[in-house]
């Protein structure tokens, strides 16, 4: 069944997406239960077997080796949830680490400006092998909280918690990789989150873009030369995709874009020009992930080297 | 409600003070047969509550740092080792661990408190120990006797429905 969706967001993104109405039935659909492997306290072939001795079925993505999806939503109620050995996530929501794997492999300092609750940083600490360091900074002290569970029961030791609004940052501190994954308006979550379209309106969406637009430029000001840095949002608005990107390209001239691949999952192209706005054709290098391609929340990729 | 670490209580590169960072380590080799060089890619940093943290080598110069890393141990009076410690380093534990069998290890993880045959007590003595079923480290339990006393943290505890 279709969510209430308001017709302006319906007059906005119907034009602009491949399949109409395989896009509106995914939205009425919830998200399956996914999750991954925390290779710091398991494997993912002891994973594997553990479930395939509960009967619970699980399929391996074919573009990250760590993420699974269950037939059986009660994932969190698993011995290997109790010990932290898998993390409930979203799909779409473990690209972004995905994305820079083999820079994480070998990083020394990264950070995660908005990094609660920790599925991210968590991520990237299992691929860095809970080797070098990463700075999860959250401006919101009641998330913090989360934050730090999330890290303890994963077991991750390489990295420290701060507290700040990310635009008062130490100019000091110079990143090898920087995770960007901004505060947005959450329409890519509509199929689990009700409150999402309730709250929705283009009012919301401007003053998102507003504040993303300030966060990506400090964010790439804090990468280290030669840095890579992935903005992310569960987001599909151009305003606060494609047009923070292309602001960062304008107000930092030696911001280069990268391709964004994710083998084995299907991207899209970026939305080049909206409500009368051409993008910058280096935007042309990031990617969309619409929900009914990939059966996943909606989101977006952009990656940036120094 | 945890209370917030202030950012004085973290000094930028600068290790807990030796003797209770050593205190622990000497605890967790001498209760637990944890070696030291498990920990020597880490840090250990202390707050003025007695924890015991432990996180990265060297820590950035920043002024609002909240928390560092995993928590080890608390050391008010009698040291107290952590179940996140102990979930994560638990393969690597050699001595004072109890074993349960899968009903007792639902109860516990429960967080209940559980009673331990001999067996499955094995040499364990009195104090603090891993708790563990099948080689999957559950966390830590006060042993007294043949009694298990469950030292989970609440917000770990779950009804477990696969085990």
């Amino acid at each position: 069944m279709e969510p209430r969706i308001p017709e302006r967001f319906r007059e906005r993104y119907l034009p602009v997406v491949d399949d109409p109405d395989a896009f509106l039935a995914c939205l009425g659909e919830l998200t399956p239960k996914s999750f991954r492997v925390n290779t710091l306290k398991s494997s993912v072939a002891e994973v594997q077997a553990r479930f395939a001795g509960y009967g619970i079925g699980i399929r391996q993505t074919g573009w990250c080796p760590e993420a699974f999806v269950s037939d059986v939503p009660e994932l969190g109620g698993t011995l290997e949830h109790f010990l932290g050995s898998i993390y409930l996530q979203e799909l779409a929501s473990m690209l972004p680490p995905v994305l820079v794997r083999k820079e994480l492999e070998t990083a020394r300092l990264v950070l995660d400006a908005c990094a609660a609750p920790g599925s991210k940083t968590t991520q990237m600490a299992a691929i860095m092998r809970n080797k070098g360091m990463i700075v999860a900074n959250d401006i919101d002290y009641s998330r913090i909280r989360a934050l730090k569970f999330n890290m303890e029961k994963t077991g991750t030791i390489n990295t420290i918690i701060t507290n700040q609004n990310l635009l008062h940052f130490p100019a000091q501190l110079q990143f090898d990789a920087v995770l960007l994954d901004a505060p947005c308006s959450g329409e890519g979550t509509i199929r689990k989150t009700d409150s999402v379209l309730q709250e929705w309106s283009e009012r919301v969406i401007e003053g998102h873009s507003h504040r993303q637009k300030q966060l990506i430029v400090k964010a790439f000001d804090l990468l280290a030369p030669g840095g890579v840095m992935v903005y992310s949002t569960c987001t599909l608005a151009p305003e606060e995709n494609e047009g923070v990107v292309d602001t960062l390209l304008r107000e930092r001239k030696d911001a280069r874009l990268e391709n964004v691949s994710v083998p084995g999952f299907r991207l899209s192209p970026a939305i080049m020009e909206w409500d009368g706005a051409q993008f910058s054709e280096e935007v042309s290098k990031v990617a969309r992930v619409w929900p009914h391609h990939n059966n996943t929340d909606g989101f977006f990729l952009a990656m940036v080297r120094k | 409600m945890r209370r917030r670490i202030t950012d004085s209580q973290y000094k930028a590169g600068k290790e807990a003070p030796a003797p209770s960072a050593a205190d622990v380590l000497l605890y967790l080799e001498e209760r637990f047969g944890l070696e030291r060089a498990l920990f020597s890619d880490y840090g250990l940093y202390a707050t003025s509550k007695g924890r015991i943290y432990i996180g990265p080598k060297r820590l950035v110069n920043h002024p609002r740092i909240a928390t560092v890393g995993l928590l080890i141990a608390r050391s008010q009076g009698a040291i107290k080792p952590s179940t996140n410690l102990l979930q994560l380093f638990g393969r690597q534990v050699k001595k004072n661990y109890v074993v349960l069998g899968r009903e007792n290890a639902a109860t516990f993880i429960g967080g209940t408190d559980v009673k331990v045959t001999s067996g499955e007590k094995g040499d364990a003595s009195d104090g603090y120990v891993l708790v563990r079923y099948l080689d999957f480290s559950l966390g830590c339990g006060m042993l007294h006797g043949s009694d298990v006393r469950n030292m989970l943290p609440k917000a770990k505890r779950l009804k477990i429905a696969y085990i």
